[in-house]
């Protein structure tokens, strides 16, 4: 049976949080994919828009605010959320994440399950928009 | 009226037209007893009088050299001085507050303090201290403009003279304090990134368990995973916390080192030996290359060893499977030096990076996404090398050709053998 899911493109350049990300939200129920820094993440959400894109910060080619940047000022990808998850929390001035598609900063260390939580409550208005496959209950 | 005028003649020119005068009536024997006893009278304070010049004379020696030596006790200061008297004149400006004045500080003496002092909050602040200032002075910081670059400034005023008179003299010494902000700059930069860094294996040490804690685990395959994630990121946490102590403590000079002689080559076979099963894991070739000469050095063993664990294990992380990676060292007895060096055929460095390989923290682009580091093993290197055995650490790369990090040290009391 084909039903809708959300799809949720992680960028990230550490790996264990790449990985840990995709497991608890494909736990979740959402489809993900995931790039390892701003200038993949940007290639991927312009040929396959995602739903909603959780970034990291600090990251080699493009950080994340430069990618929420440039998936603003697109009008392909300017609707996509990003909630941006980052260790410099602290050092972020306000008007450096004041680009009208960043819906929340959350600092690391970060729960799982609060990104969770999160990115749901961010998607409750979203239509799906991939299509899965998945058994009737 | 010829004593007056013999007396008013001692004022103007010294006592030596009193003197001429005197033995010229002597000679001439035209005047009285009583012009006699005049002229004997001028000679005698004609002499107390010459007594006094040369008195006087000596004295302002004196307060000339005594004003030249507190002159020159300021010019040696590090600190911009500006000393005003009660008139608001400038008494001396040192060499240090040349950045401040309209003229040079040479030129400043006498000239009135609005006329030379470029910043008009500080002529302002100045002029009103000579009304006089508490006992312990003034002190304030204060931005001035000073060739066109805003300086943030510690000004200490104090006032000098007697509380009763209306106007005081005002010494101002300003203490430039671009240096001690930098230092709080980079402490605070320090700060941020090392808690940046310390957090990344933190954030996936606390997500992994709670991942385990809510059951996200499949199952113990899965969970397995968890386990050495968590397992790998704590030493990974514990390597920076180690190596962070380590630099620090170098830096402060606390770092105490044994000395003694090293035998490199053992050292370097030694790390060889540890690193093979990674570099096999890669398919890698491990090539040493050791001359056969004395290869010993005075210095910390187990330092040493680290530097060349550092270099082996990134040219290792950094070399594509199947390449090469060759260490080579040699002893020059024409500087009395070690030279080691760890060559790779890796992704190499851009060149415009080079020179950041060695800043804390500092990680090269394309190698993030290649493997992981703290940013501190080659910063740790250059400490040890550098501060702790006074040699120098270098490297040379080309992008996608491969990197030659190599280190040169004085080999110290083992020279003697060396030369032998």
């Amino acid at each position: 049976m084909e039903t809708k899911t959300h799809k949720i493109l992680i960028v990230d350049d550490e790996a264990h949080i790449l990985q840990v990300l995709s497991l608890k939200l494909r736990n979740c129920g959402y489809e993900t994919t995931t790039a390892v820094d701003g200038k993949d993440a940007l290639r991927q959400a312009l040929t396959d828009t995602p739903d909603l894109i959780i970034s990291d910060v600090q990251m080699p080619y493009m950080n994340g605010l430069e990618l929420s940047n440039e998936l603003s000022v697109n009008a392909k990808t300017a609707h996509i959320p990003v909630v941006i998850l980052t260790a410099r929390g602290h050092t972020l001035e306000c008007s450096d994440t004041d680009i009208p598609n960043i819906k929340k900063v959350l600092g690391k260390p970060f729960s799982p399950r609060g990104v969770a939580e999160l990115v749901a409550e961010l998607l409750i208005d979203v239509p799906a928009s991939s299509t899965c496959n998945s058994e009737a209950a | 009226m010829f004593t007056e005028l013999i007396s008013i003649s001692i004022i103007v020119s010294t006592t030596a037209i009193a003197v001429v005068a005197f033995f010229i009536a002597k000679k001439w024997k035209k005047l009285g007893a009583e012009a006699v006893a005049a002229l004997q009278t001028a000679k005698l304070d004609a002499d107390e009088a010459k007594a006094n010049l040369e008195s006087a004379k000596i004295h302002g020696c004196i307060d000339r050299t005594r004003r030249r030596q507190v002159e020159a006790v300021f010019d040696v200061l590090r600190d911009s001085v500006l000393v005003v008297d009660a008139h608001g004149e400038i008494l001396h400006a040192n060499g240090c507050a040349e950045g401040l004045l309209f003229v040079a500080p040479s030129e400043a003496a006498g000239m009135p303090l609005a006329d030379v002092v470029i910043d008009h909050q500080l002529v302002s602040t100045i002029s009103d201290a000579r009304c006089g200032l508490p006992k312990e002075g003034r002190q304030y910081e204060q931005e001035i403009q000073v060739g066109g670059e805003t300086v943030a400034y510690e000004v200490h005023l104090q006032s000098v003279g007697h509380k009763d008179e209306a106007m005081h003299a005002v010494v101002t010494v300003l203490r430039d304090l671009s240096r001690e902000r930098e230092i709080a700059r980079l402490k605070s930069d320090f700060v941020s990134k090392a808690s940046h860094e310390l957090r990344t294996p933190l954030s996936s040490i606390s997500a992994y368990i709670e991942m385990l804690v809510d059951g996200d685990a499949a199952d113990e395959t899965a969970r397995q995973e968890f386990y050495a994630v968590i397992s790998t990121e704590t030493v990974r946490l514990q390597r920076m916390i180690n190596n962070l102590l380590n630099i620090s403590q170098i830096e402060a000079g606390l770092m105490h080192i044994d000395r003694e002689r090293v035998e490199f080559g053992e050292l370097v076979e030694r790390a060889v030996r540890n690193m093979t099963p990674q570099a096999h894991a890669k398919s890698l070739d491990i090539h040493t290359e050791l001359a056969s000469v004395d290869l010993a050095v005075k210095g910390d063993s187990d330092m040493l060893y680290q530097v060349v664990v550092n270099l082996l294990s990134n040219a290792i992380k950094y070399t594509p499977e199947g390449g090469r990676v060759t260490l080579s060292a040699d002893a020059e007895n024409l500087t009395h030096s070690l030279h080691f060096s760890v060559s790779d055929t890796g992704l190499g460095i851009a060149p415009d990076q080079t020179e950041k390989v060695f800043d804390k923290f500092y990680r090269v682009e394309n190698y993030r996404r290649v493997a992981q580091g703290t940013g501190l093993g080659l910063n740790l290197c250059r400490h040890i090398v550098e501060t702790l055995h006074s040699g120098q650490i270098g490297v040379e790369s080309q992008l996608g050709m491969g990197s030659k990090f190599w280190i040169s040290i004085p080999v110290g009391e083992c020279s003697v053998k060396l030369a032998a």
